[in-house]
């Protein structure tokens, strides 16, 4: 028997590979949708929408998702799941989205060594006394 | 219930999947009495359970409103004096007399301020706040109740709270 293909269709699926992970079940703990998805402001998964695999704690986020939290003064520079000084691995976005987080980073580890904030300290001076 | 304007809620998925997860989790001693369309403004009934100082057969109701910032940003939530339309059983909605709960609905609870991260979710308020009363054992308002209320925001979101006390 002789059978010729007149057609063929080739098609792959892909998704994010996250070392040490069940990944396939794996959500953003942020927007809580899987990680092949996007985060809910972009339309492209994939490098359209990157990943960010922590390191130090074992916690991935979209970029997008982690950058809009640690932009937030409150996050003090913390992993959301865990609450420990989030520090994220290099490798899964591009270089201009590292710098930005770097930044992110060193933003809040800045504020951490700069030990408690003013208004803090004015807090405590008005509690005590009144200056004229 | 008033809407939020300006559209789904950036995080619309989220929120669909938390108020599913509501429903299916179906939490003892809590009921989800209204929820908006958008799924970002709830009332719940809260019963406590095992706690002597609290009846059983009390409610209370707390009102969370999740903020255009949501997650990221804690929900705004409080105690409301809210009467169930069709319940004739209701007794005179209270807000529930605790060392961290103010009179006006107010409470001081860390996991509402500086504690919150995107990692807690409605549920986990709802626990918390339940927990909250399950554990007290004192049946008094916190020491500076008067002059809060007189001065509080509408918002308890934009009062700095402190936390000091970690036991109650």
């Amino acid at each position: 028997m002789k059978v010729e293909i007149v057609e063929w269709h080739a098609f792959s699926t892909w998704h994010w590979d996250i070392p040490g992970t069940g990944y396939e079940d794996e959500l953003c703990g942020i927007c809580r949708v899987s990680f092949d998805g996007t985060c809910p402001n972009c339309k492209y998964p994939g490098d359209g929408c990157p990943i960010v695999l922590g390191l130090g704690c074992s916690h991935n986020f979209h970029l997008h998702c982690i950058m809009k939290w640690l932009e937030q003064d409150t996050s003090k520079g913390l992993c959301p799941m865990c609450r420990q000084i989030f520090l994220f691995k290099e490798g899964t976005f591009g270089a201009e989205d590292g710098k930005k987080l770097q930044r992110l980073v060193d933003g809040h580890k800045a504020t951490r060594e700069r030990g408690p904030n003013e208004s803090d300290q004015e807090f405590e001076a008005f509690d005590g006394q009144q200056v004229e | 219930m008033p809407r939020t304007p300006a559209g789904p809620h950036p995080f619309q998925r989220r929120l669909l999947k938390e108020y599913q997860g509501l429903v299916k989790a179906n939490l003892p001693g809590i009921t989800m009495v209204q929820h908006a369309d958008t799924m970002s403004e709830y009332i719940f009934r809260i019963q406590v359970q095992h706690n002597p100082l609290y009846p059983e057969n009390d409610r209370y109701y707390l009102s969370v409103r999740i903020t255009r910032e949501y997650p990221v940003d804690s929900p705004q939530v409080q105690f409301i004096k809210y009467e169930e339309l069709d319940d004739e059983e209701a007794s005179e909605a209270k807000i529930p007399i605790h060392p961290h709960i103010y009179s006006n609905g107010h409470i001081c609870l860390n996991l509402l301020g500086d504690d919150w991260t995107p990692a807690c979710s409605v549920e986990s308020v709802l626990l918390s706040v339940q927990s909250l009363l399950g554990t007290n054992q004192v049946l008094e308002r916190p020491p500076d109740n008067d002059s809060y209320v007189r001065h509080a925001p509408l918002n308890p979101k934009l009062t700095k709270f402190t936390y000091h006390d970690d036991d109650v």
